[in-house]
This record gives C-alpha cells, sequence and structure tokens, in this order.
C-alpha cells in the first residue's frame, strides 16, 4: 500500500492494517529471534573455544613466571613488580580452595545423585528415646552445589584474567616498559573502565539473591521434590523431564494437562484484558484531568492517585470484604433498590469473578497509567490537536488519530512490562478471589486462578515443588519470547541513541 | 458560531466534571470506607451496614497501647527502619545500572541489558527457600538486615525507567565534559546526578513503598521472631483466623497509619514522581 | 524397625496393665524420674504456642522448671499459631522451636520430612493411657506415637442465638433454618471450606482411612454407599437452597461479627472451638452451644458428622536437648496442664479425666465439641490434596445455579474422590 492510500484510510481501518502487518511480520520476527539466539550461543561457544586456545598458546609462550602464574595465581604479576594485583589473585584463589575444601567439595560430589543416605531414627535404650540419625538433605546439596558451581565459574573466570594479565605483564617487561602501576589501574577503574566499578556491586547481589536462587529453582523442575519426597526427612533426585510430561499429561478429569491449559488461556485474556483497559482508561482520565478549561486539575489527579498510597493487600482484603454476598457493596446496592439480593461476585459463575477480578485490577491500575501518561500527553504538539480539529476532527476521532498512535509509539516500553506484570499479578487473584470460583475440572486451581497462584497453591498447598518450579519455567518461557521479540524489533531499543 | 462552540465547549466541559467527579467517588470510596470503619466503635469484625454508628479513636490508641501480642509501634519503626536502608542502596543501585547502560559503552552492555531484561519475569515463589537458606548461611535470618538485603539485592534489575531518563540527556555533556578532562566517575556525580532529581525522586519513592506492602518474603525470613515484623506481616496476622474477630478494625486502623505517610511523601512529590517516569518510562 | 518398635510397645502396654493407671500423677509429680529420663543439664528450650494460650504456657513453664530445680533449664515460649506451625517448622528446622503445638492434619508432613520425633517409649504407654483413645489414634502414624495429644476440641459446633432458636429447634437443621427464618436473620457456616464442607459427604457415610499407595501420599476411603452419600448430599443442597434468604456461606468469623451487631444479623451459625469465648460473651446468657444437628434424608433423621480435629504437642527432631524436650511436652500435654488451659482459656482437653472434670463438663462450646466428637470423622492422615476439591464439593451444594439432581451430584462426588486422591 501506498502512503497516499494509507493517509486516505479511516483510523479504524489504519489500526487494521498496521495490526494485520505487524501479525503477518510476527513469524518472521520470531524466527529472527531464535536466529540471534542460535548465533548468540555459536558466538558464546566460540568465544570459549578463543579463550582455551588463547590459554594454552599464553602458556607455551610465556617464561617460566608465567608458567608459574597458571598453579599460583599471580605470581608472574609480583615477579614483575605488580605486587598488590599479585597478592588479590593469591587471595582469591587460597579463598576459593578453602571454601571448595572446607565446604564446597562435600556437596558437589553428591549434587549428582542428590544423597543417597536417608535420615532414620534409632531408639538410644538408656534413656527410650528416639535420636536422629542424621541423613543427606537433598535440597541443601542442591543449593549449596548450586553455589558452588556458581563461583567455580567466577574464580574460572577470574583465573583466566590472571593468567593473561601475568602473560600482559610478562611481554610489557620483555618490551622495555614499566609494568602498570596498581594506582594507574585504580583510577583507570574509575574511567575508562568505570562501568566495571559501577556494575560490580549490583551484579554482586543479583547473582547470589536472583540469579543462584533461579538457577536452584529450575533445577527442582527436573527432580521429584514433592509431597512424598520431602528434605530433610525423605531424598528427593533428578527425574530430567518426568515433571513436564506429568504437566502434559491428558487424563480423564482434572488433569494437570487440562489445568495448565486453561489456566494458560485464562491468564492471557486476563493480561491482556487487565493491560488494555487500564491503559485505555487510564490515558481518557488522564486527557480529562489536562483538557483545556477544566479546573482543579491537582485535586482530580489526586482524587485518583491517592489510592496508590494504601499497599495494596490492604485494599485488595478490604475489597474482598466488600464484595461478599452482605458485604458492602451489595448492601449499597440493595438499599439503593438495585437488586434484592445479594450478588456473591467472587464465588458464583466464572463469568463474573473473572469480571469483577478485571474491573477491581481496573480500580488499582488506572491512578498508575494516569501518573505515568500525564506528562507525556502534555508533550503532544497542540498544532497536531489544532490542525485536526480546522480539518473538522471531533473529539473521539483526533483521540484515534493522534492520541492514541503516539501514545502506543511513546509507551511501548511500558505496555510490555505492564503485560508481563499482569501475567504475574499474584496479589490481586490471591487476596481478592484466593482463585475461586472452585470447580472440579481443575487440579488444586479454581477458575480465576493464574498460572502464577496456582504455583503458590502448588507449593504451599499440595506440596508438589517439581511441579510449581516447571510452571515457573513455562511462565518465563512465555514471558521471555513474547517481550525479546517485541523490545527488540520495536522502534524503541533501535532508537536507543536518538537523543544523542 | 462563535456562541455555539463556546456552548459546546462548557457542555462538553460539563460533561468531563460529572464524569470526573462520579469516577473520582468511586475511586475514593473505599478508602473513605477504610478510614471511617477503622474509626468504628461497635461492633466486632464487620458490620452489615455501610456507616458506622459510633466512632471513636479506640481502636488507634488499642494499636498502640496493647502491644502484648501484636506489637505494631514496634513493627512500625522497623518497616521505616528497614524502608529507609533499602531506599538509600536501591537507589544507589539503581542509578549505577542505568548510569552504565545509559552512559557507557562497553562489550557485554548489550547482552546485559537483555539478561536484566528477563531476569525480571520468573514468578519468585520458588527462589524464596533458596534466598532463606544463603541467608542463613550469612547467619542473617530473622534480622532487619536480612530484609534490607532482600529488598535492595535485586533493585538494579529496575534499570529501564531511569535508563530510559539517562537516554534523554544529551551525551554532548559528556563529550564536552571529557574534552575539558573529566573522568566518567566525575560526570556521573557531578553533571548528571544533579539533573537526574526527578528520576531519583522517582525511584526513592518506588523503592521506599516496597518494604511496606511485602507479607510473604519477609514471613519467611522471619518467622517466629515477631519483634523483627514489619507492618505489613504484621497487619496480614491481624486477618489470620485467631486474630480476625477481634483486631479487624485494628487492621483497618493500622492500615490508615500505614496510608498516612506514604501519600503524604506521594502527594508532597508527585511532581517529581510525573517528571521522572515520564522522561524515562516512556522513551520511544 | 517398625515391627521392633511395635514389640516394644505392646511389651510396655502389657506392663502398665500391671502397675495400673497410675500414670497422671506420676508424670505430673515430676515422677518421670522413674522412666529413667532425665532434662540435660543446662538445657535451652524454645516453645511455639498460640498467642490466646501465650500466658498460660509462659507459667506452665515455669512450673516444669521448677520440678527440676538443679537442672538450669531455661525455656522461651514463643507466639506462633497452630496452623502453619508446620510450615513454619519446615522452612527451618534448626531455627525453630524444639516442643511445638499444632494441627494434627500436619502430622502427615512432619512425619515425611523426618522433622519430628516421636514420642519417648518410656512415655509413650503413660500418654496412651491418660488420653482419650481418638486422640491418640490422631497422634499416631503406623503405630508410632509421633506427638503429644493437647487438646481434644479442634472442631465445630452449632452455636445459636437462645432468645431466637430453642434448645429444641437446635436438634435438627431444619428446625434452625426455620427459627433463623422467623427472626429473619441469617445462619452461617463457612461451606466453601474444605474443613467444613466434608460434613456433608461424611453424614452420609464416607470416611478417610488414612493413606495408601505407592509413595503413601493418597488418601485412602472407606466403602461407601454411593446412593447413601448422594441422598445426603441432595438433602443437604436442597435445604440450603430453599434456606438461600437465610442461608449464608462465608467465614465464622461473620458469626461473631454478625451477634455483636445491634440489632443481631445473626441467629445461628457453625463456629469453630477458638471463637467460643468471644461468642459466648456477645450472648451471655443466650448462649447455645450444641453438637451439631440431625439433617432429615428421605424421612430419616442423621446427625450430621464433623470433622474432628486434635491439638498436639510435638518435639522437633533436629531439638539439642531431645530428653529436657520429651520431659516438657509431657508435662504441658499432663491432665493438670490440660485442665488448667480448660479452665482459663476453655480448650477441651484430650485427657480423659480431665475431660470428665467439672470444669468442662460445665463449659457449654466444650461439651458441645467433645459430644460432636463422638459423630465425628478425625483429622488424620489427610492427604495436602484433599482440602481444595472438598471445598469445591461444598461450594456446589449451595452456588444458586448449580444443579443437584442424583446425576450431577454422584457425577460430583466421584470427581471430588477422584481429584483428592490425584487420580
Amino acid at each position: 500500500m501506498k502512503y497516499i492510500d494509507y493517509m486516505q484510510l479511516n483510523p479504524f481501518q489504519r489500526f487494521w492494517y498496521s495490526f494485520s502487518n505487524a501479525l503477518k511480520a510476527f513469524p518472521g520476527k520470531l524466527k529472527n529471534f531464535f536466529v540471534a539466539i542460535g548465533a548468540f550461543i555459536v558466538k558464546f561457544f566460540k568465544g570459549i573455544g578463543k579463550a582455551v586456545a588463547g590459554y594454552v598458546s599464553r602458556f607455551v609462550k610465556g617464561d617460566w613466571a608465567v608458567k608459574i602464574s597458571y598453579i599460583v595465581m599471580g605470581f608472574g604479576n609480583m615477579v614483575k613488580g605488580q605486587f598488590i594485583k599479585g597478592l588479590l589473585f593469591l587471595g582469591i584463589e587460597i579463598a576459593y580452595i578453602a571454601y571448595i575444601v572446607f565446604f564446597g567439595w562435600g556437596y558437589i560430589q553428591k549434587f549428582p545423585t542428590l544423597g543417597t543416605v536417608e535420615q532414620g531414627m534409632q531408639i538410644n535404650p538408656a534413656t527410650g528415646g528416639y535420636e536422629l540419625m542424621a541423613g543427606d538433605n537433598s535440597m541443601l546439596i542442591l543449593l549449596y552445589g548450586v553455589l558452588t558451581i556458581v563461583l567455580t565459574a567466577i574464580f574460572l573466570a577470574i583465573y583466566f584474567a590472571s593468567t593473561k594479565s601475568a602473560y600482559a605483564v610478562a611481554q610489557q617487561v620483555a618490551a622495555g616498559e614499566k609494568p602498570v602501576t596498581f594506582k594507574s589501574e585504580l583510577q583507570d577503574l574509575f574511567d575508562k573502565k568505570f562501568h566495571i566499578t559501577m556494575l560490580a556491586f549490583p551484579t554482586l547481589t543479583i547473582s547470589a539473591f536472583t540469579i543462584l536462587p533461579l538457577i536452584f529453582m529450575i533445577l527442582i523442575a527436573f527432580t521429584n521434590y514433592n509431597k512424598a519426597h520431602l528434605a530433610p526427612g525423605k531424598l528427593f533426585t533428578w527425574v530430567g523431564f518426568d515433571t513436564f510430561s506429568e504437566i502434559f499429561a491428558m487424563t480423564e478429569g482434572a488433569s494437570k494437562g487440562a489445568t495448565f491449559i486453561e489456566l494458560t488461556k485464562w491468564t492471557l485474556i486476563w493480561a491482556v484484558f487487565a493491560t488494555v483497559l487500564n491503559y485505555l482508561f487510564g490515558m481518557i482520565l488522564a486527557l480529562m484531568i489536562n483538557k483545556k478549561g477544566i479546573k482543579f486539575k491537582a485535586l482530580w489527579r489526586t482524587l485518583f492517585v491517592i489510592t496508590v498510597a494504601v499497599p495494596q493487600f490492604v485494599t485488595l482484603l478490604l475489597m474482598n470484604q466488600m464484595l461478599q454476598e452482605d458485604g458492602a457493596i451489595n448492601v449499597l446496592l440493595m438499599s439503593l433498590g438495585i437488586i434484592d439480593k445479594g450478588i456473591l461476585f467472587l464465588n458464583s459463575t466464572p463469568l463474573i469473578a473473572r469480571v469483577t477480578v478485571i474491573v477491581v485490577n481496573c480500580w488499582i491500575g488506572i491512578p498508575y497509567t494516569i501518573l505515568i501518561t500525564s506528562g507525556i500527553l502534555m508533550n503532544i504538539p497542540a498544532d497536531l490537536y489544532e490542525s485536526a480539529t480546522i480539518d473538522g476532527a471531533g473529539p473521539v476521532r483526533s483521540f484515534f488519530s493522534i492520541t492514541l498512535p503516539y501514545m502506543l509509539f511513546v509507551t511501548t516500553p511500558y505496555l510490555i512490562t505492564n503485560f508481563i506484570g499482569n501475567v504475574n499479578n499474584f496479589n490481586v487473584i490471591y487476596l481478592l478471589t484466593g482463585g475461586g470460583p472452585s470447580t472440579e475440572n481443575f487440579y488444586q486451581a479454581g477458575y480465576t486462578d493464574l498460572l502464577v497462584t496456582w504455583l503458590f497453591k502448588l507449593t504451599m498447598n499440595s506440596l508438589d515443588y517439581n511441579l510449581a518450579a516447571a510452571v515457573g519455567i513455562l511462565v518465563f518461557i512465555v514471558c521471555a519470547t513474547l517481550s525479546l521479540v517485541t523490545f527488540n524489533l520495536t522502534k524503541s531499543a533501535k532508537n536507543e541513541e536518538e537523543f544523542s | 458560531m462563535i456562541k455555539s462552540y463556546k456552548l459546546r465547549r462548557g457542555l462538553t466541559n460539563a460533561l468531563v466534571y460529572l464524569v470526573l467527579a462520579v469516577l473520582g467517588i468511586i475511586w475514593v470510596s473505599p478508602l473513605v470506607y477504610l478510614v471511617l470503619h477503622s474509626f468504628r466503635d461497635e461492633g466486632l469484625a464487620t458490620v452489615s451496614y455501610l456507616l458506622p454508628k459510633t466512632y471513636s479513636f479506640k481502636n488507634y490508641i488499642e494499636l498502640f497501647t496493647d502491644t502484648a501480642t501484636l506489637n505494631f509501634p514496634r513493627w512500625f519503626m522497623n518497616t521505616f527502619v528497614v524502608a529507609c536502608f533499602s531506599c538509600v542502596i536501591s537507589t544507589l543501585a539503581v542509578l549505577m545500572v542505568s548510569y552504565s547502560f545509559s552512559r557507557l559503552r562497553f562489550k557485554a552492555r548489550k547482552p546485559l541489558i537483555n539478561v536484566g531484561m528477563i531476569l525480571g519475569m520468573f514468578p519468585g515463589f520458588m527462589t524464596m527457600i533458596a534466598i532463606y537458606y544463603l541467608l542463613k548461611a550469612m547467619g542473617l535470618t530473622q534480622t532487619l538486615l536480612a530484609l534490607v538485603i532482600c529488598y535492595s539485592a535485586g533493585a538494579g534489575l529496575g534499570y529501564q525507567i531511569s535508563k530510559g531518563f539517562f537516554d534523554t540527556i544529551p551525551r554532548a555533556l559528556d563529550e564536552a565534559a571529557t574534552i575539558d578532562g573529566a573522568t566518567s566517575n566525575q560526570i556521573f556525580w557531578k553533571i548528571i546526578l544533579p539533573m537526574s532529581k526527578p528520576i531519583v525522586v522517582y525511584t526513592v519513592l518506588t523503592s521506599f513503598i516496597g518494604p511496606w506492602t511485602d507479607f510473604i518474603l519477609a514471613k519467611i525470613i522471619m518467622g517466629d521472631m515477631r519483634d523483627n515484623y514489619t507492618v505489613a506481616i504484621g497487619l496480614y496476622t491481624m486477618v489470620q483466623k485467631e486474630f480476625v474477630v477481634n483486631y479487624f478494625k485494628r487492621f483497618l486502623a493500622g492500615s490508615v497509619l500505614v496510608a498516612v505517610p506514604i501519600s503524604a511523601l506521594f502527594l508532597f512529590m508527585q511532581r517529581y514522581y510525573v517528571e521522572g517516569v515520564t522522561a524515562g518510562g516512556v522513551k520511544g | 524397625m517398625k515391627r521392633i518398635i511395635a514389640m516394644i510397645l505392646a511389651v510396655l502396654m502389657m506392663a502398665t496393665l500391671f502397675v495400673g493407671c497410675g500414670g497422671d500423677e506420676a508424670t505430673n509429680d515430676g515422677g518421670a524420674a522413674a522412666t529413667g529420663l532425665e532434662p540435660e543439664a543446662g538445657a535451652t528450650l524454645k516453645v511455639w504456642a498460640p498467642d490466646a494460650a501465650l500466658e498460660v504456657f509462659k507459667a506452665q513453664c515455669d512450673a516444669f522448671i521448677a520440678q527440676y530445680p538443679d537442672a538450669g533449664i531455661k525455656i522461651e515460649v514463643v507466639a506462633q499459631g497452630e496452623g502453619d506451625a508446620a510450615t513454619n517448622l519446615l522452612n527451618d528446622p534448626e531455627a525453630a522451636a524444639d516442643v511445638f503445638s499444632f494441627a494434627c492434619d500436619q502430622l502427615n508432613r512432619l512425619n515425611d520430612a523426618g522433622v519430628i520425633m516421636p514420642v519417648n517409649t518410656n512415655l509413650a504407654t503413660d500418654v496412651t493411657a491418660r488420653n482419650s483413645a481418638e486422640s491418640i489414634s490422631a497422634a499416631t502414624l503406623n503405630d508410632l506415637l509421633l506427638a503429644f495429644p493437647e487438646t481434644g476440641d479442634n472442631g465445630y459446633y452449632l452455636v445459636y442465638d437462645k432468645s431466637l432458636v430453642s434448645d429444641e429447634d437446635a436438634k435438627t437443621l431444619e428446625g434452625v433454618f426455620e427459627a433463623c427464618r422467623k427472626a429473619n436473620k441469617k445462619f452461617i457456616v463457612d461451606a466453601g471450606n474444605g474443613f467444613y464442607s466434608c460434613m456433608f459427604p461424611f453424614t452420609g457415610g464416607l470416611k478417610i482411612e488414612g493413606l495408601e499407595g505407592e509413595l503413601g501420599d493418597v488418601q485412602k476411603f472407606n466403602d461407601y454407599d454411593e446412593a447413601e452419600v448422594v441422598a445426603t448430599l441432595e438433602a443437604f443442597a436442597k435445604l440450603f437452597h430453599e434456606y438461600s434468604d437465610i442461608f449464608f456461606a462465608t467465614s465464622p468469623d461473620k458469626i461473631s461479627a454478625g451477634l455483636a451487631e445491634d440489632p443481631s444479623t445473626v441467629a445461628a451459625g457453625i463456629d469453630g472451638s477458638w471463637n467460643a469465648s468471644t461468642v459466648s460473651k456477645i450472648l451471655g446468657e443466650n448462649y447455645g452451644a450444641a453438637k451439631l444437628p440431625t439433617i432429615n434424608v428421605n424421612g430419616t433423621d442423621k446427625q450430621i458428622v464433623s470433622m474432628h480435629g486434635y491439638k498436639l504437642i510435638g518435639v522437633n527432631a533436629m531439638s539439642k536437648f531431645p530428653n529436657a524436650s520429651q520431659l516438657l511436652a509431657d508435662y504441658l500435654s499432663g491432665e493438670a496442664c490440660q485442665l488448667e488451659r480448660a479452665e482459663k482459656i476453655s480448650w477441651g482437653p484430650s485427657n480423659t479425666n480431665a475431660a470428665a472434670s467439672e470444669i468442662v463438663t460445665s463449659n457449654p462450646a466444650i461439651s458441645a465439641i467433645l459430644e460432636q466428637a463422638k459423630n465425628s470423622v478425625p483429622q488424620v492422615n489427610i492427604a495436602s490434596t484433599f482440602w481444595d476439591p472438598m471445598g469445591n464439593l461444598g461450594n456446589n451444594l449451595f452456588k444458586e445455579d448449580a444443579k443437584y439432581d442424583t446425576a450431577t451430584l454422584t457425577d460430583l462426588l466421584n470427581k471430588t474422590i477422584a481429584n483428592i486422591r490425584d487420580e
């Protein structure tokens, strides 16, 4: 379609046109995405190969001090005068070895089986009491095994760097240069290598408290850690992909497979409605508040935004009370004479409950949209609207042909994060309906349960830890693919340098 | 013509006022309900009518005097301390990460940005037990320090909005400073940070609110150490089976008390919040 | 292993026959020395007790310490609800209490995870002898006594406002409903919660009989008469729909809340023992407490069968002071302590002597619950998958649009059981 044709379409046709184009392009984008991932993996392994090759060639080419540095880290640096740096390397090596000897090795050697000795009890004849015969704790073996592996990976990286550094300093000395002083390297950390200084602390904490626990969780999905294998009393072990086949097993009745599929459908429907409605209505409200000639703007905005200040779980628990059969909302409706018997908002038909949670979520989410969009809306060039008015466009038309496209263009990242946030929106469902209305067709779940609340119930109520972990992984795969594809292929990522 | 235009505008404005008023009432009424019932004197957990019949400060007073089992004032202080510390650390972490991603150029930048983005998408429940045992290995379980660590450790992952903000600051500024001999470190502290008030305020606000609302992870970390509970766990405890009958009104009063400082902060800083999020959240 | 324990138990039981039933005094007077058990010197113990009982437990622990003046025992009593004791214990057994109070449905989980220490064989005989048989069975798994019964009242009973519902009305569910309708006030039962809703099929003769299966995690049911159970469910559903104007399925805290209103909005309900003192205070002399009523199923009045739980005191398997912990648990679950708790905080005893005492029989709520216990299925050996499907069954009996003909309910019952068994 030529530009001139496009301009003649009405906003709805335009929207449909772009939308169908995006749909048509999606498979291609998805393919590109996976190709990119593949390329990344190839590059990663190539990089490792190159590192190993360099590691070997440096050993061959290096002098005796470099060769010793391959066993005693930092030796080469110390010999050539970089004492502090050499000592640091040596210190790291000693610390790592001490960790492995005194702690890590015990766990890492049991890691392949996750423990073999089951805890037992025996009677002490002297007292008649039972005594614990401690066994292996599979959970701790898994956790500390992962910790050891992560630490080993970090250590290896430092080890490579140390051999590289020993070789480099040897080259410098051989070329007759003075080795770089520790002070100038420190200075570098605040200028050319500033990113290392800036990212070191956050990376450390994120690795310890986000990545490591995540690896632990992912691995649990490949074990049989469930109600029949509870640590520390019982052992659990690796089972490969059994948990995943259990999820997709379509047995009769309330199978996990059927539950998973139904909950995935509802999770996506919920996320779309929750995101789109919040976005649209929030924007319309923001437009109204910021409309020319409307007074008390601060008051109106405060009225909505004040709800953000009350902790979410409080408002949700309160809403739960208000939506009961004899709760405040029914009392109000009855006293107004609109209904004569209380409506079971949260616990009758799936439809009523689902609509209710979406509406309540609007109540919670719209103030955030107002906050976020207010500023941008004011940034839309006023002459756009003026020319539209001159062309005879009413407010609805200018909303669809100017405001919405502009906002969509500008706020894509926000929309994606919001969508993911809604897929994982635990609080609203858990505190409002607890997943109800219940049904005999789902395994440990109700009609409004999202995958994430199902996951919570599986851990807390039925103790299916492995199942929960597997569900977590599936949720993650869906979210990550969706957002990486959109994020990297929308304009926002490409135009990053636009303002530079 | 002009008259009819004016009339039309007047009508539209009237309509807008009407819609805003109706919706405003809908939005605020649950909060009004919350506040009114926190002063309710009669009845137990809930009543079957809308407005309380008698009002008193009893629920608030009891919250501060009857502290033998549920020590609200202590929890309030705990939360305040945790929130202050974790908001300082989180803000620093967020600014450091987003500045690096926005202004500095290094090889691992792009992959790290992507990794950072997807890390936030795992549902976190299963990881809590791992976090607990890591904290235990450090001897920190059941302490407020553990909470500070938990709330600020992952903060760096929330870099997106402030990265967007930094992206809008012209790079020419950095370049000029570099020519004048400034290091990256100096540019960050002396040039970029002073210009980033809105985004700093936004980050401070969001990370300050976190500890007031989390009731799951905090409970797992604190276990039976009631003295170190935060208000969120405390309030959640008040609506459990054993407590709800006698404590529901106090739960409402406590919620109001939690909401007051946060809303004050919010209203006070709203302008910055809007500016920060507008510039950062949305860059296209 | 199990066989050896069983044999030891049997021998010990024989021994008690000769000694007689004088066990109670022996334990409460610190005579446990006779069993060869002495607390470790300098033992430092942590005890988990629910908030309501915190003060009583503290006093009782002090009394225990006084029994062993030379041992230098220190005890810290920490508040911890019985409902999530197992969850918190499993999170970190090493940081948890040495002696803890918990509800008996968590016993499986504690045993599976190997974090509960069985009752000392020298104490077991006496514990078995002094407590009701049902409470002992609730504390026993695979013929091994794992915990000390603490109460016998973790169940629900019928509470009613005597000025609106007569004692005669309270005998049948139909009577209660009719009286509520006459007063135009609510009847509340948490029928969508598995703990309460299991009474509907239980009344029809369904029973849980422990766990089975390769991994011991599948709920076993008795050979029930399907037609009978379905007919009972149908009778319940019919009543609920017929009286939908006064029947409210909502959490039990609404009972006390409704009774406390002026004028009250609730006339009767099925409430848990833990709210009894609040409710009796509100109603004063109009406080009515009785075992659950009967329901008319096809012309015959059937006693409603409830689920009845026990609170137990357990010893942490990781306790550093197992002997002191065992002795303390034994002491806290003894007759004197149970009686004191019955008097001070209205906890119904599991101890047979204490249950027969004047304090207990004169307390309407406790005696109603202990009376109801005779028509109940004990809350033992319950699969973790039990509650959710059972709650759904309850929901489907009262929901406005739910069908309740025989075919639908048969299907519902079968699906519920299949879901509980995860088949």
